[in-house]
Parts: structure tokens; C-alpha cells; sequence
């Protein structure tokens, strides 16, 4: 049993390292603001959401930690929780203030917004 | 088993290292305070798990309560900037 749950964190510790890297490339090299987005939300959930949560199934696997290691399943589920929930809020927010104030270079191929002439309100 | 453990935490702290390179260099860059809000998010959340990562390296539990802090942290300069930009409006 704790063989399996000491893999499957591990598995999902090396994917989520991936993820990141991944991001982190994508952030510095992709041309324009949305497509940073696209790249920060990949480093986001996949590079920090999934890392935690193999974290936690790996401290709970790690009997030489005693019971502190409940305190660090703890963290990490509740840390993994906030970000699958704020991480897209917070990006939502940060686009919709992009699109509106006008400071960002809007090279868009369809444009939905601008077409229906409504905006957000 | 734990020094496999203890080996994979080594890389993936290294890789963790790496990007929040690549995040900082795009927040020095950016050129738009968006690009510069976008890549401290990214970096805040790397470090939440660098935190953990610490934490079961070094066998103190401890260090890792600022991860659901840092969190919270980022979220609330999302909205914080992203208000004040829709509400003021940058600049002049």
C-alpha cells in the first residue's frame, strides 16, 4: 500500500515538474499577452496543482516523519484546493482587465466581443 | 525506497529552480504590467510548491504552512490589480 501511494506520487510529482518547465518555456517564449495566459494556466494547474497533490499522497507515505505528516497532507490538499479554484479566477480577472483597458495588443483571428458589440457588462 | 524519494525531490527542486528563472526574467521584461502580474502568479505558485518540497527534504513540516498563504496571497493581487486597472486605468 505504501509502495503504490509512494509511485503514484512520485509519478505525479515528475509530471507536474514537466508541466512546469513546460510553462515557464511557454511564458518566456510565446509572442503576445493571451498566449502567456494560455501558458501560465498550464504551469498553474498542471505545474502546481498536480505536484501538490502527489506531494500529499507522498508525505502520507513517509512513516519516518511521524505524525506530522497528517500536518503536511493537510497543507498540500487544502494549497491544491485553492489553486484548482483561484488560479482560474485570478487569470479570468487579469484577461478581462487586459481586454478592456486597451494596453494589450489585441492580434486576435476571431474576435467574439468585438463582433457582438455587447463587451462584458 | 527513501533515497529514491530523496533523489527525485532533488531533480524536481532543481527544475522548480529553472522556471522560477524563466519567470522572473519574463517579469523583469514584460512589457506590459499584465505580463509582469502574470509571471509573479506563475512564480508564487512555484514557490508554494517549492515550499512543500522543502519541507519533506528537509523533514520539517513546518516550512510548508505558507504554502496555502502565498496562495491566497497571489489570488488577491489578481484581483487587486485587475480592479484597480478596470476602475482608474493605468498610467497617466
Amino acid at each position: 500500500m505504501e509502495l503504490a501511494l509512494i509511485l503514484l506520487g512520485l509519478a505525479l510529482l515528475v509530471v507536474g515538474a514537466f508541466l512546469e518547465l513546460v510553462g515557464a518555456v511557454g511564458i518566456l517564449r510565446l509572442r503576445g499577452f493571451f498566449n502567456r495566459l494560455h501558458a501560465a494556466t498550464v504551469s498553474a494547474i498542471g505545474g502546481s496543482a498536480v505536484p501538490l497533490l502527489g506531494l500529499s499522497l507522498l508525505s502520507v507515505a513517509l512513516e519516518d516523519l511521524g505524525m506530522q505528516r497528517f500536518h503536511l497532507l493537510g497543507v498540500c490538499l487544502v494549497a491544491a484546493l485553492l489553486i484548482l479554484i483561484l488560479a482560474p479566477a485570478g487569470a479570468h480577472a487579469l484577461a478581462r482587465a487586459a481586454y478592456r483597458s486597451g494596453e494589450v495588443a489585441k492580434d486576435f483571428t476571431y474576435d467574439a466581443i468585438a463582433e457582438d458589440g455587447v463587451g462584458w457588462d | 525506497m527513501e533515497e529514491v524519494v530523496t533523489r527525485v525531490i532533488e531533480v524536481v527542486i532543481l527544475a522548480y529552480l529553472a522556471s522560477a528563472t524563466l519567470f522572473l526574467v519574463r517579469a523583469v521584461r514584460g512589457p506590459t504590467v499584465f505580463d509582469r502580474v502574470l509571471a509573479v502568479d506563475a512564480l508564487s505558485y512555484d514557490l508554494a510548491v517549492f515550499m512543500v518540497l522543502l519541507a519533506l527534504y528537509l523533514g520539517e513540516p513546518m516550512i510548508a504552512i505558507g504554502a496555502v498563504v502565498l496562495t491566497l496571497w497571489i489570488y488577491s493581487l489578481d484581483i487587486y490589480i485587475s480592479k484597480y486597472v478596470e476602475s482608474e486605468g493605468i498610467g497617466d
